[in-house]
């Protein structure tokens, strides 16, 4: 056990004195989230752009008075109007296809002469923060001034809005693609940390270690735990900066973390047995990268499922990366399953198991001499 | 103590060593001196227990580096011929690694890093990341790693490859402290000048066979007091061995069409009659070097070549 401390505590100084290698490592996730930030948390950024739906059932002078607001300067740069029928214009916003659709029912110019009350739809997209409440704000503001014009001429008239955010539709952008990143991120700190092990063997230290009175299981034991905590701090930094600065919902922190962590260390095994496999250092990154970057790109990291054609997204979460990726989403949104999750731990910690036996024995056999 | 008895390692048909015998005891400096090559490596891996011997038996302190690996282990320490350390650490951190791989806990094990520290001059520079040192600093760090832990065994494979004089003399000077402890100290070289002035015995090895072993005064006396005369020029190597023949106590060591190596007792008087001689015979002697007895010479009488070719 002490040599295997002592093997932490080598790796862990080691890793720490590369601080250009560190802050890349820890710059992934955070640049994640101050992205993700900017896109969809807040201002600083450039003018966004949406879609706004019409559904003009009164057809009248005064109902386009109300949506020709849109077309006015700043307005038309910020919004497309889509003029729809009731039916598709619901269907497209529950599908959260627009940032608004606005329901204008028959009968509201005659509302308007008679100066009897009238109630306008608006319905908006709850994934998107600013323009939805342009929109409802401009809406707004235009009967505020019919019912001003129409009381100067007689009595106040009602002209109401009624804002009827819609059910969430699956994920926002943000929440979408971040588990994709970090699981990318996890993926390429566990491909650099595998071929640390021809530096290891090029400086000779992998022969000084085999003619000591110390097992080699310690020594791979020592790197294994030392990459965990780099996953551990990686994640639990990303995660709570994605949550904090993106906003995006994370149901158990704890549990995310955790698999995280177990998922890249069972990568980082993985990639060390590849990385032990050629026959020259360079051979061993080219070999690295030529079973990541596939994996990453078909096993969801680079493109989340959802945005894939649906046969490259069944044949992708077949893939170990897809398999972790997946399981990180549910762990996100707090739909997997307590025993489900005790399952896919129980598979990583076996599947992390066998592959430690394996790159031990090719490091005691071939690999050290 | 060492005991190698028959030792052979084979990499299917090539043999790297081929059935090397010598024991070393506690105290003494025992070389093993040989070209590049020639399966110094080989037999300390072999030794270390970081090769299986294909035939043969190494036995360390009593122990068969085989059957009873971790005990042979425990009682050595090895400086490999690379510098086998963590450059982003400092020498203290190295020292701890390597001094906790070995079995030492704290207080002894800071009590041996300062010790090592000092005999090695490192203590000024003790916190330093390795990365900065120089070549010959990176040597004694290396060396210091391999005894922090005081073993009764050390191995040293050319340690002091690639190291300005100055750390040499220290490295020497340090082999030479931890003999005299008591350490049973295995050290090849392809150096003979530190062959001569640090072992005890030796064992000339080449091709992977012992072809001399013994004390430096009983591997001078093979060459019986003999010189060796080089000579370069143009020769007919029959003629020119034909020529030198009558000439008292003379040997050709070696005759082509541009060098010819004579072994022969006072070189000096007799090198007007070499002259004379191949003069004689047609050939023509451009340049001449004049060697007395040494471990080099008897290389090359041994095995007909010099020994960094």
């Amino acid at each position: 056990m002490h040599f295997i401390w002592i093997s932490v505590i080598k790796d862990l100084r080691r890793w720490r004195r590369d601080p250009f290698a560190l802050a890349v490592w820890l710059a992934i996730p955070l640049a994640l989230a101050v992205m993700m930030n900017v896109v969809f948390g807040g201002g600083g950024g450039p003018a966004p752009r949406g879609i706004l739906l019409i559904a003009d059932e009164d057809n009248t002078f005064a109902s386009k008075v109300v949506a020709g607001v849109f077309h006015r300067d700043p307005l038309d740069r910020m919004l497309t109007l889509e003029p729809v029928q009731r039916g598709e214009g619901r269907r497209r916003i529950d599908s959260g296809d627009a940032s608004a659709f606005l329901l204008i029912p028959a009968g509201f110019a005659k509302a308007v002469n008679r100066g009897e009350p009238f109630r306008l739809r608006l319905f908006t997209n709850p994934s998107q923060n600013i323009l939805p409440k342009v929109i409802e704000d401009t809406v707004s503001i235009t009967l505020d001034v019919f019912g001003t014009r129409r009381a100067a001429a007689g009595p106040a008239i009602g002209l109401e809005m009624t804002v009827i955010p819609v059910k969430k539709q699956g994920k926002s952008f943000a929440a979408l693609f971040f588990p994709s990143m970090l699981s990318m991120a996890v993926w390429m700190i566990a491909n650099a940390l595998a071929g640390e092990i021809w530096k290891e063997r090029a400086l000779g230290a992998l022969r000084r270690i085999a003619v000591m009175p110390v097992r080699m299981a310690g020594f791979l034991a020592g790197k294994l735990l030392s990459a965990a905590l780099v996953f551990a701090c990686v994640a639990g930094t990303g995660l709570v900066a994605v949550r904090w600065l993106g906003g995006v919902p994370i149901a158990s922190l704890p549990a995310a973390v955790l698999w995280l962590m177990l998922a890249g260390t069972a990568f980082y095994l993985l990639l060390l047995l590849v990385s032990m496999s050629a026959s020259t250092q360079r051979g061993a990154n080219m070999l690295g990268n030529l079973v990541m970057f596939p994996l990453a790109l078909v096993g969801g990291c680079f493109f989340p499922f959802e945005v894939m054609p649906a046969w490259m997204a069944s044949i992708g979460r077949l893939t170990p990366t897809g398999w972790v990726v997946t399981r990180f989403s549910m762990i996100l949104d707090g739909s997997v399953q307590p025993a489900a999750l005790a399952t896919a731990v129980a598979g990583l910690v076996a599947a992390s198991a066998l592959a430690f036996m394996v790159t031990l024995v090719r490091l005691r056999r071939s690999f050290l001499i | 103590m060492i005991e190698v008895d028959q030792l052979r390692k084979a990499y299917g048909d090539l043999t790297a060593v081929d059935g090397v015998s010598f024991s070393a005891r506690p105290g003494e400096i025992f070389g093993l001196l040989g070209p590049n090559g020639a399966g110094k490596t080989t037999t300390i891996g072999c030794i270390s227990g970081l090769l299986a011997p294909t035939s043969g038996r190494v036995r360390v302190m009593g122990h068969d580096v085989v059957s009873e690996g971790t005990a042979a282990r425990q009682a050595l320490g090895v400086v490999p011929q690379e510098i086998a350390l963590y450059e982003e650490l400092s020498a203290i951190e190295n020292l701890k690694y390597w001094g906790g791989a070995q079995g030492l806990r704290n207080p002894l094990l800071a009590t041996r890093i300062q010790k090592v520290l000092e005999l090695t001059g490192l203590e000024d520079r003790a916190r330093e990341p390795v990365k900065r040192f120089s070549g010959g600093m990176k040597r004694r760090l290396n060396f210091a790693c391999g005894i922090v832990h005081q073993p009764q065994v050390l191995l040293l494979d050319e340690p002091t490859v690639g190291v300005d004089p100055q750390s040499r003399m220290r490295l020497l000077e340090l082999v030479q402290a931890e003999a005299q402890s008591g350490t049973c100290v295995l050290y090849t070289t392809h150096y003979m000048e530190e062959a001569e002035t640090l072992c005890d015995r030796l064992a000339i090895v080449d091709h992977g066979k012992v072809i001399a072993a013994g004390t430096l005064t009983e591997l001078r006396s093979m060459l019986e007091q003999r010189d060796l005369l080089r000579l370069a020029g143009v020769f007919q190597p029959d003629a020119a061995r034909a020529a030198v023949a009558p000439i008292d106590h003379i040997e050709v060591v070696q005759a082509d069409e541009k060098l010819l190596v004579l072994s022969l007792v006072e070189a000096s008087r007799k090198l007007p009659a070499v002259f004379a001689a191949l003069e004689a015979a047609g050939c023509e002697v451009r340049g001449t070097t004049l060697t007395q007895p040494s471990l080099e010479s008897l290389f090359i009488k041994l095995t007909g070549k010099e020994l960094r070719e």
